[in-house]
């Protein structure tokens, strides 16, 4: 579903100036996000290559370690919010740049904490995988 | 007829591996060189191996481009730096690595020393491999 998403776009997706290709990846990114605040592992499944390397909290985890964290957590904490969004496509990949915010607890307190973010995709056979995708907390 | 077939499938095989390790090679080296740029002070090497549109997301979450990494590497303090544990994975012409670095260094006198993990994307462009995007963060940040 999300792939057929990514191939037949609506109009109102596309940014001025931008390639068919970003345009695919911007709304493959809202999927990504939608997906995981609804705890869907089978969109994420689609979505993400097997190869896929994450890398959050300063930890690598796996395609298979990460769909069983979302698949578990409350969708509470996976209340991803995209704020900015860069896509630029270089051939068959796509560099993401971005930030977002995401509800998180520290000492006890419950805060919304906000990342930046690398993703990279690669468009295989004609669908865009995701193959990393990487996040830094922002310190100010 | 089907030993031929078997044969030619493995020659295939065996080349598209021979390439592939080959391309993990030269991916390794050249991250090897960009770690020493830092000790060297060399900009130019820098300039080879990263994208014009390179970005960078640092440990601060600070977004640089090229210009801004290869003016950090002509003001670097930094006297060692290894790699360890890197793995590259291969999409074709797209290669993520993935690994952690360790740097020593004297900043107005003070010594100092950082260990972080880092992510890179690589394309092959024009008949060699250039960094288009990477990322560094504190390990168990």
């Amino acid at each position: 579903m999300v792939l057929v998403c990514a191939t037949s776009l609506p109009g109102s997706a596309q940014k001025a100036g931008e390639s068919d290709g970003a345009t695919a990846v911007r709304v493959l990114e809202g999927e990504r996000v939608k997906a995981q605040s609804h705890n869907d592992n089978r969109t994420l499944d689609l979505i993400f290559d097997n190869a896929v390397v994450h890398i959050e909290n300063g930890e690598v985890i796996s395609k298979g370690d990460y769909l069983l964290r979302v698949k578990s957590a409350k969708p509470q904490q996976q209340q991803i919010v995209l704020e900015t969004m860069t896509v630029r496509t270089v051939e068959n990949t796509a560099i993401v740049v971005g930030t977002y915010r995401k509800p998180d607890v520290q000492g006890g307190k419950s805060l919304l904490k906000r990342w930046r973010f690398v993703d990279t995709w690669v468009n295989k056979k004609g669908s865009w995988m995701l193959v990393a995708a990487a996040a830094v907390p922002l310190s100010k | 007829m089907l030993v031929a077939l078997l044969a030619s499938v493995g020659t295939s095989a065996g080349y598209a591996q021979d390439a592939d390790s080959d391309a993990e090679a030269k991916i390794l080296a050249t991250e090897h060189m960009w770690g020493q740029a830092y000790v060297s002070k060399d900009p130019k090497a820098l300039e080879r191996i990263l994208d014009d549109a390179f970005v960078n997301v640092d440990s601060d979450g600070i977004l640089q481009t090229k210009a801004e990494v290869v003016a950090e590497v002509r003001t670097s303090t930094v006297v060692q730096f290894l790699t360890e544990s890197m793995l590259v994975h291969l999409h074709g012409n797209t290669a993520i690595v993935t690994g952690i670095f360790q740097l020593k260094g004297v900043d107005r006198g003070k010594p100092y020393a950082q260990r972080e993990r880092f992510v890179d994307t690589w394309f092959y462009k024009n008949g060699q491999w250039v960094s288009i995007a990477g990322l560094v963060t504190r390990i168990g940040q």
